[in-house]
């Protein structure tokens, strides 16, 4: 097993049942923000960090359809079964010490983008001999570095003057849903033959 | 690999060397990660001594907390990996912000270590670091990792350095690339959200410090160092000649020579601070010269010193 995605073939190129599994996992968990951030998003923009709501949305959905048409998919008979833990895995999770709906809502939102976008980051897992001008790698690395600018939204909220009273509690949260969303994909890159 | 437990977090370690030897303990800068210590691991463990690196937390292999890291917990952590060296002369040496936590360390727990060495190092954040500090985190926020190593890598080493490996930069970049995340970086970044000058503090520094500052830092120039010398009794302030911020990346063996004979000095009982001014040789093994007398070593051209 490599820390890598690999063996390259000639040109540089992912191996077909690796893009299938890193873009499985990486469309259910970004295909989940997308639902989750367009259920928070009202149909008119009253409060203008809404348009946060708005951008995280859209880019979510980009990084969707760049994986439906860059990677190289192949049958996968195991993805039926890994799909469904994922999205089970994605469901909103009550917070313990926030009993507050309206509250807890959006910070389980924002703690699951954070644990998504901080904690996967697609393009270390290319190895040096990617072909830059390969869809599927060009894909990789335009995802975690959306991620990184998409983060700064959940950073903002969840360092946030507004939760100071639960730092603690949303900390100890956070540090479960990282821990969680590592695990996921941990899981999958291994069934994939890549060790994190 | 092993790992020190504070709280639920782990930090990773390295230690190598003859238990009951007099060791060195290296504390990284704010990117950097515990193999770009290998070089001085082999000078100083070939000089006779045992050499401690870790990754603090929020780098490398040790655990990231996700949204705060606090300085104080950098201290725990080097306080746990000293705890780990036994009864033996220690010393303590750290560059930038590793520098920042090492200088913390000997504030407080000063009688467990028998000399310090902060290198391109502050106590305080003046308006041009705290300006510079929040650009780079900035730059850190809508480039990514990567764009804030292309703003460190010129600020911080020299065009001789560079001009070599200006073709392959992204493979000098990716290692640390690939060990630091953003919100990590960025988490240690935000550290200094509350930061608390140490100069009022640094009087309670009593062992002998050795503060070492490339001749062209600019990120931390010569009069932060000076800081450190004033305030610190028995120091000495060692600059290091042609050198930028990043000087232990860039001239290692010259540096590991230079905290090794240190060490020896201290521990033969020759080291005089007296928070003299002195300039480094080029290389390893050559004289220390004392600043020029009467000359104004604040200055990057010959001023005649203000009489005291």
């Amino acid at each position: 097993m490599s820390r890598f995605l690999g063996p390259l073939d000639s040109e540089g190129r992912v191996p077909p049942h690796q893009q299938t599994r890193v873009a499985a996992f990486l469309i259910s968990a970004h295909g989940a923000l997308a639902r989750q951030f367009a259920m928070a998003l009202p149909m008119r923009i009253e409060a203008a960090w809404q348009t946060e709501l708005n951008a995280q949305f859209y880019r979510e959905s980009e990084i969707v359809s760049l994986l439906q048409r860059t990677a190289s998919w192949v049958p996968d008979m195991a993805l039926g079964y890994m799909a469904a833990s994922w999205e089970t895995a994605w469901f909103p999770k009550p917070i313990e010490g926030i009993t507050n709906l309206p509250l807890a809502l959006p910070i389980d939102l924002a703690m699951l983008a954070h644990a998504v976008h901080a904690g996967i980051r697609p393009a270390a897992l290319l190895p040096l001999g990617a072909n830059a001008n390969d869809p599927f790698v060009f894909a990789l690395r335009r995802i975690e570095f959306e991620s990184g600018r998409l983060l700064q939204a959940q950073i903002l909220f969840l360092k946030g003057e507004s939760l100071v009273p639960f730092r603690d509690t949303v900390n100890a949260a956070l540090e479960q849903r990282h821990a969680e969303v590592r695990r996921l994909w941990a899981d999958a890159l291994e069934s994939a033959g890549v060790t994190t | 690999m092993p790992f020190l437990s504070h709280g639920s977090y782990r930090i990773r370690y390295e230690l190598d060397g003859p238990a009951g030897a007099p060791a060195y303990v290296l504390v990284n800068g704010l990117t950097q990660y515990s193999e770009l210590w290998a070089a001085y691991r082999e000078a100083l463990l070939a000089r006779g001594f045992r050499v401690a690196t870790f990754d603090l937390l929020g780098q490398g292999a040790s655990d990231k907390p996700t949204l705060f890291i606090n300085q104080d917990d950098q201290v725990a952590a080097l306080r746990l990996l000293i705890g780990e060296l036994g009864d033996g002369p220690i010393f303590l040496s750290g560059i930038s912000f590793g520098g920042l936590i090492a200088l913390r360390y000997a504030i407080e727990h000063g009688d467990r270590i028998s000399g310090l060495v902060p290198m391109s190092c502050f106590a305080e954040l003046t308006p041009q670091l705290l300006l510079l500090g929040n650009a780079l985190r900035t730059g850190l926020i809508l480039g990514g990792t990567g764009y804030l190593q292309d703003l460190l890598l010129p600020m911080n080493l020299s065009d001789q350095w560079l001009e070599p490996l200006l073709d392959k930069l992204d493979s000098v970049k990716r290692q640390g690339w690939l060990v630091n995340d953003v919100y990590a970086l960025q988490n240690l970044m935000e550290s200094f959200l509350d930061f608390q000058p140490l100069t009022p503090r640094l009087s309670a520094i009593s062992v002998p410090t050795m503060i070492l500052n490339g001749e062209f830092d600019f990120l931390t120039p010569r009069h932060l160092h000076e800081t450190l010398r004033v305030e610190i009794p028995n120091s000495s302030l060692v600059i290091i000649p042609r050198a930028y911020h990043a000087f232990t990346l860039e001239k290692g063996v010259l540096t590991a020579d230079l905290l090794a004979r240190f060490a020896d000095d201290v521990l033969a009982g020759r080291w005089q601070g007296n928070q003299a001014v002195w300039i480094a040789p080029e290389e390893a093994g050559g004289e220390l010269t004392p600043f020029p007398a009467g000359y104004d070593h604040l200055r990057a051209i010959p001023v005649r010193a203000a009489p005291p």
